[in-house]
């Protein structure tokens, strides 16, 4: 989000406020990670964004069973549901742009799967963050961390895609990850997502 | 899913090698930026670091020195 708007010397320290708190470099060098090259075409772009979709849906799911709180646990269930929309909004963009039409199964298995191949699993993601998954607020303020690399995708999208349809598909998409971050950002602050 | 094949790095430093940049530098040349919560950034945070948290940030880079070697974390 920063290095692609004129950002060129950007720090992630490695670890977080952590590392600094306890004085020690921990955590591995490429933890600070940015989603994609400004050279995507609209097509890689939703193969990308329907794989982080089902990828987020993954990390809730597991999530929502790891954590304690029932708040937490409906929170982030609730959060899983919207990325299946989310996949199904992407899948059929995917089809008005190319004009192959798929079902989201049909597309997970034959286009996005293998186009993620040799990715990461979702515990092996994790892994990179050096999260403390049973702290609450750790795995919360990953998720936060997450869906803003989410944004970032579609707002870049949708600054490069040409096509009209496309733009306001990516647009909406795009302002339903800042809905996501303003609740996971107020359930930080205060426990509870916005009336 | 595997999902992390489109992700690519970006510069990470240690904590040492934070502390030796903002020695290195006149005073006020690196900006410190938080981009957690503000509830965590209350419960503490790095002397001097700028709080914008990270859903905001696309709408506040106005905020900040494109010329300033920045440390977020």
């Amino acid at each position: 989000m920063l290095a692609g708007k004129g950002f060129t010397k950007v720090f992630n320290l490695s670890g977080g406020i952590k590392a600094w708190h306890n004085k020690v470099a921990v955590g591995p060098e490429d933890v600070g990670l940015r989603l994609f090259t400004d050279d995507a075409s609209p097509e890689e772009t939703i193969i990308v964004g329907f794989g982080l979709e089902a990828g987020l849906r993954d990390f809730y799911l597991s999530m929502e069973k790891r954590v304690a709180t029932k708040a937490t646990k409906e929170l982030f269930k609730k959060l899983a549901s919207i990325e299946i929309i989310h996949q199904e909004r992407l899948v059929d963009l995917y089809g008005e742009m190319t004009g192959k039409h798929f079902s989201p199964a049909d597309f997970a298995e034959k286009i996005a799967t293998p186009a993620m191949e040799g990715g990461l699993t979702t515990e092996e993601y994790l892994g990179l963050y050096d999260t403390d998954l049973e702290s609450e607020t750790e795995v919360l303020g990953l998720a936060l961390g997450i869906e803003v690399q989410a944004l970032d995708l579609y707002l870049r999208a949708a600054r490069r895609s040409s096509a009209e349809g496309a733009k306001k598909v990516l647009h909406r998409i795009a302002e339903e990850e800042r809905s996501h971050i303003a609740s996971l950002g107020h359930f930080i602050d205060h426990g509870r997502v916005p009336a | 899913m595997k999902w992390l094949q489109f992700f690519t790095p970006a510069s990470s430093i240690t904590w040492k090698e934070a502390n030796e940049l903002i020695a290195q530098s006149p005073e006020d040349e690196v900006c410190l930026l938080d981009v957690r919560q503000p509830s965590e950034y209350k419960g503490g945070h790095m002397p001097g670091a700028k709080l914008i948290p990270v859903g905001e940030l696309d709408g506040r880079l106005s905020e900040l020195d494109k010329e300033k070697p920045l440390i977020v974390y």
